[in-house]
């Protein structure tokens, strides 16, 4: 398409339409413009003219104003109907001189006028400073088209970045009565991001960031960050953990010269205790019930994707606070906002609306920081967010389901592999792949240890744990078992699983190669101070039902999965 | 199975995590990690935010690092824990000695 506008404003020779009824008119013109090499074609009436206008798509139009049929004035703005991007001149050919006729003639859309009889030098001016026109008309068209074409793509582009990113920042956690912020980009693009996650454990993830400069070349950091965030705030792991995966993945990602102040805290889920990895931005504070400053939250680290991983530092800082206190952050497009004086927003005016009353909201602090800059073209992205700290409650569990197969496994073990091995988690991965099994995984490994280790320990080391109340017995306990165990060369042990799907339950036996011990001598279970026999007490409070064989070299354990593996 | 420390900023604060396992396997490494305290009475939190199996010698463990810790440390909270971990202690009654969040 382009390139047709281009060889054709290029070209010197015009096409001339000629409108004239009278023939010696049209034979005069036709001759003077084709000695300028000028095609020139001719009809003799404004309905011609309108009819064949597309078919001989002329630069410039000659019209005659008195025609038979439909004269100049009637035609002119029919031929301008047709063209609508780009300039079209018309020139009326006329020997009037009143000027109500020539006022007509420009009203109808004429743009020039040749008088008869034609002067060959100011014919061939006016076609030379009409086609000049029109060759600009057509360049700035074809810019235009240019333009919008790149301008489509641009924000088709724009579109589908816009979605991944709403797709990647937007968690659909709804906590409004804990956290009140506002973000807004000065560009399309946010180059701050904001993101709070639930805890695993209880509690929230929050996390304020801010990328050198804005728009999108800032805003696309945000992509990998906020997914690291989310995976990372999932597995309930800790700020300095977070801060150092975000920085690595940043160093490697972004150019030299961009980075990302953040903070990122942890709220635990009682709401009084925060854990905080301060990097790069602005102080933050802790305000109190009515907004006086309790603690400001200075910066410890740089940025985050400066430095490299062995330089990286993950201390944070910790501190208690009441549940009617608010953690106050934001990023720099607040307090450097400016007046028409090139003065700054600055931190105390922030301060100062969130202690002038005790419902002071973010909101009013972004109507203030409007209010100062008036009509000043925001020059940052605005951010800030106040946390209320209060409890957050632990996500609902999901619906269960259990399997309908009954499955039983078997692990027999020889001397040799009760030396070498600690096989107690592979128990319970074993039995977590029961369907339904997988949540009580901790329950499983408290119950299978105590009985896997009562059973190594008492029954085939013959340890005694008498002794172990000390603190330097325990740990002499420990070495003693790392010896007997290192010098063991006979015993085994059996474990089986039995899982019944119309109870939910399944039958654990341990069974030792042992003399067994009397059962009437069995631990303390209620002890409270002493640093042994707390594990018979814990099994039978955490299975369904404990009971041993006459001996006491075997124990079944019954643990029935269709109950909530916290229920006490 | 793996045990981290880590001293805050200031100083005040002492964390040691534990993720994975909590068991006998550790009693070394626990051992030492806190033998490690200084004399600035800090504050220590044991994390157990990635704790996913604890048995009764972790139980162990912790009540012998308070007895040998007693007054060089300000106070001992145990954070984070995961629901099933925390029963644990609660049965154990261990809310009476440590400060659990």
């Amino acid at each position: 398409m382009f390139y047709f506008f281009i060889r054709h404003y290029l070209e010197l020779y015009l096409h001339i339409l000629v409108v004239d009824d009278q023939a010696l008119n049209c034979t005069l013109l036709k001759f003077m413009l084709e000695q300028e090499s000028h095609t020139v074609f001719c009809v003799s009436n404004g309905k011609e003219a309108v009819e064949q206008f597309t078919d001989i798509n002329p630069d410039i139009v000659l019209l005659d104003v008195m025609m038979p049929i439909m004269d100049g004035f009637e035609a002119a703005p029919l031929i301008k109907k047709q063209v609508s991007d780009v300039y079209l001149p018309i020139i009326f050919i006329t020997a009037l001189d009143d000027q109500r006729s020539l006022t007509r003639c420009l009203e109808v859309g004429g743009d020039d006028f040749i008088s008869k009889p034609f002067d060959k030098i100011i014919l061939s001016a006016k076609i030379k400073a009409h086609s000049r026109t029109r060759e600009l008309s057509q360049k700035s068209f074809e810019q235009k088209k240019l333009l919008e074409f790149h301008q489509n793509e641009v924000q088709r582009e724009h579109e589908i970045v816009e979605h991944i990113f709403k797709n990647a920042l937007i968690e659909h956690l709804n906590v409004p009565d804990i956290i009140d912020y506002h973000l807004s980009p000065a560009s399309m693009f946010n180059g701050d991001l904001f993101l709070v996650s639930p805890s695993p454990i209880g509690g929230l993830y929050i996390m304020l960031g801010d990328f050198t400069g804005h728009g999108l070349a800032a805003a696309i950091g945000a992509l990998p960050t906020s997914k690291i965030f989310y995976s990372m705030a999932h597995k309930g792991l800790t700020v300095g953990e977070i801060a150092t995966e975000l920085n690595n993945m940043l160093a490697d990602l972004l150019p030299g010269h961009m980075f990302c102040a953040a903070s990122i805290l942890e709220l635990n889920k009682t709401g009084r205790s925060v854990n905080a990895w301060l990097g790069g931005l602005p102080d933050g504070y802790i305000l109190d019930e009515i907004g006086q400053v309790k603690r400001e939250l200075e910066s410890q680290h740089m940025a985050l994707g400066i430095l490299e991983s062995y330089e990286f530092e993950d201390n944070i800082v910790h501190f208690e606070v009441e549940n009617t206190d608010r953690i106050l952050v934001f990023t720099d497009g607040i307090i450097e906002a400016s007046d028409t004086n090139d003065d700054f927003f600055g931190e105390e005016r922030v301060l100062e609306i969130m202690s002038g009353s005790k419902q002071a909201k973010i909101g009013d602090v972004v109507n203030a920081v409007k209010d100062f800059s008036g009509d000043i073209e925001q020059q940052d992205d605005l951010s800030l967010a106040l946390i209320h700290c209060k409890a957050t409650p632990l996500p609902d569990d999901e619906p269960r389901s259990f399997s309908q197969i009954p499955m039983t496994f078997t692990v027999k073990l020889k001397h040799e592999q009760l030396k070498a091995s600690d096989p107690v988690v592979q128990f319970v991965d074993l039995v977590c792949s029961i369907e339904g099994a997988s949540e009580h995984r901790s329950n499983l490994f408290l119950l299978l240890s105590e009985a896997y280790n009562n059973a190594l320990d008492h029954g085939i080391l013959g340890l005694n744990s008498q002794g172990k109340d000390t603190e330097e017995g325990f740990y002499e306990y420990y070495e003693q078992r790392a010896e007997a165990l290192s010098q063991l060369n006979s015993g085994s042990l059996d474990f089986t699983a039995f899982y019944q799907p119309d109870n939910q339950t399944v039958l654990f036996t341990i069974e030792d190669s042992g003399d067994g011990f009397c059962t009437t001598h069995r631990h303390h279970a209620d002890n409270k101070t002493h640093s042994h026999g707390r594990g018979l007490g814990l099994m039978e409070e955490i299975a369904t039902s404990i009971s041993y064989n006459d001996i006491g070299n075997k124990i079944n354990i019954n643990y029935c999965l269709n109950e909530r593996a916290t229920n006490t | 199975m793996s045990l981290n420390k880590n001293f805050s900023s200031d100083g005040k604060l002492f964390t040691i995590q534990i993720k994975g396992k909590f068991d006998f396997n550790l009693v070394q490494a626990f051992r030492s990690a806190y033998s490690e305290i200084g004399d600035k009475t800090p504050k220590v939190i044991i994390d157990l935010r990635e704790t996913d199996y604890m048995d009764s010698s972790a139980l162990g463990m912790l009540l012998n690092m308070k007895k040998s810790l007693g007054d060089s440390v300000s106070s001992i909270q145990i954070a984070n824990c995961r629901p099933q971990i925390k029963k644990i202690l609660q049965i154990s009654r261990f809310d009476k000695k440590f400060d659990i969040d």
